[in-house]
């Protein structure tokens, strides 16, 4: 049996008449982070509350952190991290309140709950604001507050459901600093996300899922390459665009390019770049101008579920202005 | 910073008893914490008791001559009793609200993502309604002791009120967070309030079953809320005996110990149908 932290067998979840989730299966490895790719009710946050343990699969199993999530339910929670869709975070408590509490709740010793509180304050950049209650704080500041929750006990698995909905692009850009920083201390995490932007930056490995289903998997790279080649435009005087043209057409098939620039599609990906820039050099091209258009995400969400990802040419990205409110969604009665 | 082996070895020794106290005392302190950090919710389960009782007071007074009455010094020493039970029901609806609250925003799911026991979850709601009942008792008998709601059975009486008190905090907070854990809605649990309030008044929260006739003294002998405050109201009238503190303490144990079943069985259904 395979000793990722993460994985899934066939993962079914039923509400009654509605399939949420239709036999999924996921392998993620240690140290990876996985992006859950998906638009409104594509059956992300259903599956990551199985895998957490909030909720039963109807059939097929997921272990975590090494543990069945509803056989040994107990222990995935102790080893697991998790940060749920809209932070929900108790708005009459203060940040370091609600850090002690959930110390005490992951059984971590009294005299080690303010050296740890306190690091983690430090690392979310809240220690000026851990006294204010919660309610004074920012839509930022909330979720970076949850994602230290969420750290208390150094999980080495971490779940991260819409971490940046709702967020401006500069806390955006904050939490995304931190997931990698998690990442590159050994974390595992599971991110999902409607954000295409979010899963380029972050993410090795990605899963797209669509009515239940996953559509498709693997890195964004070779995701988007499976729907064809980024292409290389070079501009470059006109004396020297044979030999130009000879060095591209190594790399791949020559691809018109607008007003006299030449393009190629690179087989070898987008990495191929500082390759053939070297080659051009060799070859004594000078090059003018140079840019890379990659298919994105959407491409390959289009490509495989024949439909745009919903809001995905909304989704504010690091450069624009977003809402700092999280969205507020109220959870009552059963599923 | 703290090394992971020293955590993780010091989590996974956490299955304990005493980690469930300690969490539980850790959930209790958070929902005393945030009870009183709304005095408007906290005020109004304090003033309006004692507004009808002071009304009462002077609009049934007289009422005290009446044959079946019993021997009161004064209408506010019959009257403590109800005025007790009224705060402490309307007190116990505002915990159970915010256990519903924490049920649509999400916090409970926080919760039953972490290792913690499940019935610290709800123990620890319902020490914060505890506490509360606790410290409206005490409120109650001492801002109506100086306007004549004398209590008979001295300070050991009194004691033994505030322990009714927070018992009777504990059954209906019980109760209506089984409604909590069934509904997830904190509009459902509120609007249990005209339900309490239709309760509290066919009751003898207000006057002497003795004095009634008729369906209203027959409802009133079935209605539970009844017997909560002639527990109590045994205390301020014969005087500090056995007898009386063991009314007023175990009719609400009792009435606890019966919610507590129904409360942790709504607690586990909710966690089965997840």
């Amino acid at each position: 049996m395979s000793n990722s932290p993460i994985i899934a067998e066939n993962l079914v979840r039923h509400f009654g008449d509605v399939h949420a989730v239709k036999g999924i299966n996921l392998d993620i490895k240690a140290g990876e982070v996985f992006g859950f790719l998906g638009p409104n009710g594509a059956g992300k946050s259903t599956a990551v509350r199985m895998l957490t343990t909030l909720l039963r699969p109807t059939s097929g199993t997921a272990r975590v952190a090494g543990y069945d999530v509803v056989a040994q339910a107990d222990q995935v929670r102790r080893n697991i991290g998790v940060a749920l869709q809209d932070a929900a975070i108790d708005p009459l408590m203060t940040g370091a309140e609600l850090l002690a509490l959930q110390a005490v709740l992951y059984g971590i010793p009294a005299a080690a709950v303010k050296k740890r509180s306190g690091e983690l304050l430090e690392r979310v950049g809240l220690t000026a604001a851990a006294s204010r209650r919660v309610s004074t704080y920012s839509g930022g500041m909330r979720r970076r507050l949850d994602l230290a929750l969420s750290l208390i006990h150094q999980p080495t698995v971490l779940f991260l459901d819409e971490p940046t909905t709702g967020l401006d692009p500069m806390s955006r850009l904050t939490l995304w600093e931190e997931v990698r920083r998690l990442n590159h201390e050994g974390t595992t995490v599971m991110l999902t996300t409607q954000y295409l932007e979010e899963v380029d930056q972050l993410a090795d490995r990605i899963a797209i899922i669509d009515h239940g289903k996953i559509v498709r998997e693997g890195k964004p790279a070779e995701l988007k390459a499976s729907v064809g080649a980024p292409t290389l435009i070079i501009n470059t005087h006109i004396d020297q665009a044979e030999k130009a043209k000879a060095v591209l057409s190594t790399f791949g098939d020559l691809r018109p390019g607008a007003e006299g620039a030449l393009g190629v599609g690179l087989r070898g990906g987008a990495s191929q770049v500082t390759e053939v820039v070297r080659k051009l050099d060799e070859a004594g091209v000078h090059v003018q101008h140079l840019e890379i258009n990659e298919p994105s995400l959407d491409d390959v969400f289009a490509e495989a579920t024949g439909h745009r990802l919903e809001g995905a040419d909304n989704a504010p990205s690091a450069g624009d202005n977003g809402d700092d409110e999280p969205k507020k969604k109220k959870r009552r009665g059963r599923k | 910073m703290t090394s992971t082996a020293t955590l993780v070895n010091d989590v996974s020794a956490q299955r304990s008893s005493s980690a469930a106290i300690r969490q539980t005392l850790a959930l209790a302190k958070r929902s005393t914490l945030e009870l009183f950090r709304q005095p408007a919710l906290v005020v109004p389960s304090i003033v309006f008791p004692l507004f009808f009782s002071f009304l009462g007071n002077s609009s049934f007074g007289k009422t005290t001559s009446l044959p079946g009455f019993p021997k009161v010094n004064s209408y506010l020493q019959f009257q403590l009793a109800g005025t007790i039970t009224q705060g402490v029901l309307f007190g116990s609806v505002t915990g159970a609200a915010a256990l519903a609250t924490d049920i649509e925003n999400g916090f409970f799911d926080r919760l039953l993502a972490s290792p913690t026991s499940r019935l610290s979850i709800l123990f620890g709601r319902l020490a914060g309604s505890v506490l509360f009942g606790a410290l409206e008792t005490a409120v109650f008998v001492l801002v109506l002791l100086p306007f004549g709601a004398d209590v008979s059975a001295g300070v050991p009486g009194i004691i033994a009120m505030i322990i009714s008190g927070a018992l009777i905090a504990l059954a209906v907070g019980a109760l209506m967070s089984s409604v909590a854990l069934k509904t997830g809605s904190s509009e459902a649990v509120q609007g249990t309030f005209p339900l309490l309030f239709i309760l509290l008044f066919f009751s003898s929260a207000f006057f002497p079953r003795e004095t009634m006739s008729g369906v209203y003294k027959t409802v009133a002998g079935l209605n539970p809320i009844s017997h909560l405050v002639e527990g109590l109201r045994a205390l301020s009238l014969e005087g500090f005996s056995v007898s009386a503190t063991a009314r007023a303490i175990l009719v609400p144990m009792a009435i606890a110990i019966v919610a507590l079943y129904i409360a942790s069985r709504q607690l586990h259904a909710r966690l089965r149908a997840n």
